[in-house]
């Protein structure tokens, strides 16, 4: 198995941008991709050709998922299907070429590009495509092409217009809520509090972040709105709240709310302000997540004597434990597509993540680390990033789950942890 | 052995009635007012004793040690206004269990208060789950003083 350390350090123009992916381990039998320079017309900016395809290209390698042919090695630079020769790219190894033209550029600045993409071994053009973009939204519209490009070779949605929600404790008396691009790019801080902050989960809508705040002296929920800043303590009954998740439709929070010190799973009404009791027990309960149907709660529960996941039916009522190997399964998450879970496993002093099909009883396990928590998926399925440590320092690592790439988010300073995948941008 | 049994029957009977005779709003009242030290009447008063109790992974019961030291601070905690009692964990296993583990810790401390004739009314309970570690380490040394009840009298 080939080990090599490659280091992306992604360009940026912002210099508050913290987290920077690195590939720890790729596998050797990556389809390898040729992003051909773009050609321009007259009127067009002449940086315009090469930056979009490196725009893509850097896209494309984000998590590994692909290895490219260098430009150096490229034997030819066709911008059209008449220049384009099959043999050029498959005498370099190439499985996949991207080529593209940048036609024209209007007055109000906005470019019209278009694009196409080759498989190389099969001798066939597999997608073609135009898009206008604004002249300042370069990036932008590279994600887009990024995602088609990936969604053609991979069957799975692109994500590279997603973002990343995380907590960022710079020293011990500073905690930043902070949402960056998924590259890294563009943070935003949007709370700093010098109290503890917790549990960050994006609406479907991608409009508000929930999340756990103890400025007031205890845990408390609020919702903050992203547009505005404005945020708001939803304040739920009890002596604790936390844990909130949004539903599938928005409309409420399954959270956690402890009266006299018994945490149980409740699902709260965001325009009523309503709590519904789910669970009623003397154990702790607590780390609510939806199935993506809605129908489905996943939590963890000690009841039995030590933290295990359980799911129960919203309208029934009725619970479901659903793991029994190892004495320490929280957190549970649902896959997209609601078949399997993924979670946080304990064996033998070591807590990983883990994932299982509801339909079996046999768990795996996806890292090797010690100390991994917080786990989060991408909206495609394909990728989980968590919260790991080294040393007394806090980083995110990723996985993707065709065991292609292993990755790595350090922060530049201070310790990063709770990270969460934002949904596909509608 | 068998007084240890009774003992441990009397503290769940304790828990029990205690969560199901005070209302939810009567609790949210009592502790909205936990909100932050600032919010505390009266001074912080120092004591010479140990202020905290620890607890194994995953436990929230105490041990004869930890009873031993609570017993050793009833006279001060009994002429205390305000106790405020905070729950920690260690960094292993998850944040939101690790919050409601932390909770129980505290609960269980004040649980065995009451049981020794301390007003339930004057006791504050929180938990930090494991965000407010003592030693930011990763080995069992630090993990032990993380798990811990740190006790506070105003």
């Amino acid at each position: 198995m080939k080990r090599s350390l490659i280091v992306l350090i992604l360009a940026s123009s912002n210099i508050f941008s913290l987290l920077e992916i690195e590939i720890i381990k790729g596998s050797d039998n990556l389809s390898k991709v040729a992003f051909i320079p773009f050609g321009i017309e007259e009127s067009v900016n002449e940086n315009y050709g090469e930056q979009i395809s490196t725009l893509i290209e850097k896209n494309m390698l984000l998590f590994g998922e692909f290895e490219n042919l260098k430009k150096a090695e490229m034997l030819s630079f066709p911008d059209s299907e008449e220049d384009f020769y099959y043999r050029d790219w498959k005498i370099m190894g190439v499985d996949y070429s991207v080529i593209g033209k940048i036609n024209s550029v209007n007055a109000l600045g906005n470019l019209n590009i278009s694009y196409s993409l080759f498989n190389i071994n099969r001798r066939i053009k597999i997608l073609e495509g135009e898009i206008v973009g604004r002249e300042n939204n370069i990036e932008g519209i590279a994600k887009i092409i990024s995602n088609r490009i990936y969604e053609k070779i991979t069957g799975l949605k692109g994500i590279f217009d997603t973002k990343l929600a995380y907590i960022v404790n710079s020293d011990a008396e500073t905690y930043q809520m902070c949402i960056s691009d998924i590259d890294g790019k563009n943070e935003q801080i949007l709370f700093t509090s010098s109290a503890p902050i917790m549990s960050p989960d994006w609406s479907p809508d991608r409009k508000k972040i929930a999340y756990v705040s103890f400025e007031n002296g205890l845990a408390e929920i609020f919702i903050q709105d992203l547009a505005s800043g404005e945020r708001e303590s939803i304040q739920a009954l009890g002596m604790t709240n936390s844990a909130p998740v949004w539903s599938p439709d928005g409309k409420s929070l399954a959270l956690v709310v402890s009266f006299s010190g018994n945490p149980d799973i409740f699902s709260y009404s965001i325009n009523n302000k309503r709590l519904v009791r789910l669970t009623n027990h003397y154990g702790i309960d607590t780390e609510p997540s939806w199935s993506p149907d809605s129908k489905k709660i996943i939590f963890t529960s000690d009841r039995s004597g030590s933290p295990q996941l359980y799911e129960i039916n919203t309208q029934s009522k009725r619970k479901k434990r659903l793991t029994r190997d190892g004495n320490y399964n929280a957190r549970g998450r649902y896959f997209p597509d609601g078949k399997s879970i993924f979670f946080v496993h304990g064996n033998d002093g070591n807590f990983q993540i883990a994932t299982k099909k509801l339909s079996s009883r046999f768990i795996e396990t996806l890292t090797s680390t010690s100390l991994d928590e917080s786990p989060t998926i991408s909206p495609n399925g394909n990728i989980i990033i968590y919260a790991t440590k080294d040393g007394s320092k806090g980083y995110l690592g990723g996985i993707t789950l065709d065991g292609k790439s292993r990755f790595s988010l350090p922060v530049k300073n201070g310790s990063v942890r709770e990270p969460a995948w934002s949904p596909l941008f509608n | 052995m068998e007084p240890i049994g009774i003992f441990i029957l009397a503290t769940i009977c304790q828990f029990y009635s205690c969560a199901q005779n005070v209302s939810d709003s009567v609790e949210r009242m009592q502790y909205a007012s936990v909100a932050g030290e600032e919010y505390l009447e009266g001074e912080k008063i120092d004591t010479n004793l140990d202020d905290k109790v620890y607890f194994d992974f995953d436990k929230s019961t105490l041990d004869a040690d930890d009873k031993n030291l609570l017993e050793q601070y009833l006279p001060e905690i009994r002429k205390a206004k305000i106790v405020r009692l905070v729950g920690h964990c260690d960094e292993r296993g998850t944040r939101e269990y690790n919050l409601a583990l932390g909770e129980r810790r505290a609960l269980e401390v004040r649980d065995f208060l009451i049981i020794k004739g301390v007003s339930g009314k004057k006791i504050r309970v929180v938990s930090f789950g494991e965000e407010r570690p003592i030693k930011n380490a990763s080995n069992e040394k630090a993990w032990a003083e993380n798990r811990r009840v740190e006790i506070s009298l105003y």
